[in-house]
């Protein structure tokens, strides 16, 4: 009696997440399966200098992907989320070009404006959408408009630059070949899954995806915390816009176009289900590393850039495919 | 061809079987569904099913309508080898299901359900509306429902009448066995009636009805055998004439069930008001004058009347799902605006829903997930979880309610209608609610787990706890409240005391007849 009570308690709390890293074990395999192919078959592929591009060019879709996975989690979605960053970027612009500032105080003017941007906007598309128990695909797909025109009437559709040079070493420093900006992503990964896991918010956010009405009649206010997945995906198209423009350095308006659809597929192949309520930000995290491992390797490979894009769209019908059958059998 | 066989005596000849089934077996994984099964059918006999959940019942007929293939044993139909490949395999056998769960397409109208699986084409490859609508006009008139309209949308019948038009669309093909899991479930007394007549007929003209229940009374009512299922066996199959419902029930449980569940302890302490409705309306709930109630510590009052007289809605009023428009509601003599679940729960109240799938559990999260649900701030600190502390709740509160489980991490998806029923109920008990409102708290629950439940509920008044229980099942209420408070219309017609409880009494009021003698308004 006392033995079984023990076990019961020593392997309760880790199992919830057990099957979520059988199955995260298996979106693995895939990413290394293909890192291996393209190390057989492409020479530059495994070189310090490659690795090192890959990690950066995942980076913003990764931010933007940890926002999605809460969105997606409550079982909605966000398409605004490339234009949001634009607009961001363009707010932020605004703000570092401003004359009269130092460079410390122009880069933290443009970050709190780029956040409080995307923050803004990501309340926006929560709040009407739980409010009026409107289909979140709408409502971000206004946005996804509202926030491109925003971003083209702040800027008069002229590209911003010149920014402090402080920003620009931010965005190319490198710590033993990683780049900064790419931890700054972890960072953002290894909160979402905190969050995700060992929080009252987190397990709402599951519940909410599973079985809004039951969430709602335990006394929880399930607006709140859609309203709430939301900002958090806004917010993180604010930071995405901060390491795009310390990246490139400029802060252009047509910034951004079709990211969100690169954001909810890195979800989606990370086995995040689409109806909400199941996936892991962790999976999120190897399905960016997977779009953007094939990306650069089907280049160094020698495909055209056309081909590239047809083959990631096969990977992501591959992946709800795989995720139908998976669900299939741990639902027995 | 099957009609002229029909013999005029009822009891079982060995060599009228029309289907047998020996030795089935049935494994999902490791878990052994149906670990041999062995019955019979006879032709134009009505066959009772029976068992708690879990038992076997659902796979063995998910099995005969091709949704399954069986791994070890044999199934004859009609003197050939069976073994469905697809429900539509299934169907051409001419093997019909009515499931549990309705199949209609809400939004389009009877005569299209109903032909859904063969729509009638016109000389040009087109729907053919006229001939459609004829099919469903005959064949909601086969079963006696004349009068209602086959072009009229799925969404305007009511519960019962849609589980109808499933039966008129399973037998308008031609059937040879059909078979209705728990049709009962959701009707009324009345409705049921009604069903009991259409099998009567169905069977009349030959075919072989499988009835699948939890509601023995119905069992011995229609039925010509029963078979026992128990763990993945079937345990015996008897004649009705020749059994009674304890002797079912014993094989059933396989051990004799606590006689509690028809003794009348009247050693409820009844308290101070704990919760008191003035008129209360919602928009859910019109009625002229409002419902008005007094519900006292340590009481269990139970709320019976047909589906559709406002039962439900009353719950959902005090709840804070459906905001009162006029009305009062007082907890401890104090009015308390419950503007939302949120709300109720703070007054100490807690709500047993009667849709355990949509409302009550989150079926695919972790039974101490669903436990705690409800509980977040006693298993958290400042938002961030206490897992182990969960944990703990959840065996506890498991321990309490006697639930059978795995481990508290398994989805609550994986246990029984019983067990799951014990999750929600472990769930309100966590908060140690002072008014407890219960809709259906039995509903698909097996009678085993049903006498379980009762035994907590009794406990939670003798313990001081408010207990407002709204239930179909006269019996149910018959064995658990001390007064009956009856629906009609959305407005309370009266009130039966536990010295006057009968079901005649109770469906008088229900019906809105002259009183009889149990009707005590002071």
């Amino acid at each position: 009696m006392t033995t079984e009570t023990l076990s019961e308690t020593a392997a309760a709390a880790p199992k919830f997440s057990i099957r979520t890293v059988l199955h995260n074990a298996g979106i693995g395999l895939a990413l290394l399966a293909l890192i291996v192919f393209f190390s057989l078959f492409t020479e530059h592929f495994l070189t310090p200098n490659n690795i090192t591009n890959i990690l950066t060019q995942i980076t913003i879709n990764l931010v933007l992907a940890v926002g999605m996975t809460f969105v997606i989690l409550i079982g909605g979605i966000d398409l605004s989320v490339g234009s949001v960053m634009a607009f961001a970027a363009v707010v932020a612009g605004k703000a570092i070009t401003l004359p009269g500032f130092g460079p410390a105080e122009a880069i933290a003017l443009a970050i709190v404006a780029a956040t409080l941007t995307g923050v803004f906007c990501g309340f926006l598309n929560g709040a009407i959408s739980a409010y009026w128990s409107l289909p979140s695909f709408i409502i971000t797909l206004g946005m996804l408009n509202i926030a491109r025109g925003a971003a083209l009437q702040v800027s008069e559709a002229q590209t911003i630059y010149s920014f402090p040079f402080a920003f620009e070493e931010f965005g190319s420093a490198m710590i033993y070949g990683v780049p900064v900006v790419f931890l700054v992503a972890l960072v953002l990964v290894f909160i979402a899954w905190f969050v995700l896991n060992f929080t009252v918010f987190g397990r709402l956010i599951y519940g909410i995806g599973n079985n809004e009405e039951a969430v709602r009649l335990a006394g929880h206010s399930v607006a709140r915390y859609k309203i709430a997945a939301f900002t958090i995906c806004g917010l993180t198209a604010g930071i995405a816009a901060v390491v795009y423009m310390a990246r490139l350095n400029i802060a252009s308006p047509i910034a951004g176009i079709g990211f969100e659809l690169n954001a909810i597929a890195a979800v989606i192949i990370g086995g995040t289900s689409l109806s909400g309520g199941r996936g892991s930000v962790i999976g999120t995290l190897l399905g960016a590393f997977i779009i953007g491992v094939l990306a650069n390797g089907l280049i160094l490979i020698g495909l055209s850039d056309f081909m590239r894009q047809m083959i990631t769209g096969v990977v992501i019908i591959v992946a709800v495919i795989l995720d139908y059958y998976r669900a299939k059998y741990t639902a027995k | 061809m099957a009609a002229a066989s029909l013999a005029a005596a009822p009891a079982a000849a060995p060599d009228r079987a029309f289907l047998t089934v020996e030795g089935l077996k049935k494994h999902f994984g490791g878990v052994k569904a149906l670990d041999g099964v062995s019955f019979s059918l006879d032709e134009g006999e009505v066959h009772a099913l029976v068992g708690e959940n879990g038992a076997g019942k659902s796979t063995l007929i998910k099995i005969l309508s091709g949704v399954f293939p069986y791994d070890a044993g044999q199934i004859v139909l009609a003197g050939e080898p069976y073994r469905p490949s697809s429900p539509h395999d299934a169907k051409d056998h001419g093997v019909q299901v009515v499931h549990q769960e309705f199949n209609l397409l809400e939004h389009l109208s009877i005569a299209e359900n109903i032909s859904i699986e063969q729509l009638p084409k016109n000389s040009l490859g087109l729907l053919d509306r006229k001939e459609m609508n004829r099919r469903a006009r005959k064949a909601l008139d086969s079963i006696g429902l004349t009068d209602v309209d086959v072009t009229a949308p799925v969404s305007a019948l009511g519960i019962a009448h849609r589980q109808l038009v499933e039966i008129a669309r399973a037998l308008q093909s031609k059937s040879r066995i059909l078979i209705l899991d728990e049709p009962t479930a959701t009707l009324t007394e009345r409705e049921t009636k009604r069903l009991f007549d259409i099998v009567a007929g169905i069977k009349a003209d030959g075919v072989t009805v499988v009835f699948v229940s939890h509601h023995l009374d119905e069992v011995f009512a229609i039925c010509d055998r029963v078979t026992v299922f128990r763990n993945g066996k079937t345990i015996a199959t008897d004649l009705i004439s020749e059994t009674t419902p304890e002797g079912v029930v014993q094989r059933m449980v396989g051990r004799k069930l606590a006689a509690e569940q028809h003794e009348h302890p009247e050693g409820h302490v009844v308290g101070a008001s704990a919760l008191r409705l003035e008129n209360l309306v919602t928009s859910a709930n019109p009625g002229n004058s409002g419902i008005s109630l007094d519900l006292r510590y340590g009481e269990i009052v139970g709320i019976s009347g047909l589906v559709g007289a406002g039962r439900t809605e009353i719950l959902r009023g005090i709840f804070g799902i459906d905001p009162p428009r006029s009305g009062k509601i007082f907890r401890d003599a104090t009015e308390v605006r419950c503007k939302g679940p949120r709300d109720a729960i703070a007054a100490g109240i807690g709500f047993v829903t009667e849709d355990r799938k949509d409302e009550g559990l989150i079926l695919g999260m972790p039974i101490a997930a669903n436990i705690s649900l409800a509980n977040m701030g006693s298993v958290s600190r400042s938002g961030l979880l206490k897992l182990a502390e969960e944990t703990r709740q959840a065996i506890a509160g498991a321990a309490r309610l006697t639930l059978k489980y795995g481990r508290t991490s398994d989805p609550a998806s994986s246990l029984s209608g019983g067990n799951q029923q014990k999750v929600v109920l472990a769930k309100w008990l966590a908060r140690n609610p002072k008014v407890l409102l219960l809709d259906e708290p039995t509903r698909g629950v097996d009678v085993g787990a049903k006498a379980e439940i009762y035994a907590i509920l009794k406990d939670l008044a003798r313990e001081g706890v408010a207990l407002l229980v709204v239930s179909s099942e006269m019996p149910e209420l018959m064995t658990l409240a001390d007064r009956i408070l009856v629906l009609a219309e959305h407005e309370i017609q009266g009130e039966v005391k536990r010295p006057d409880f009968s079901e005649e009494n109770i469906l008088k009021l229900a019906y809105g007849q002259t009183p009889g003698a149990g009707e005590n308004d002071t």
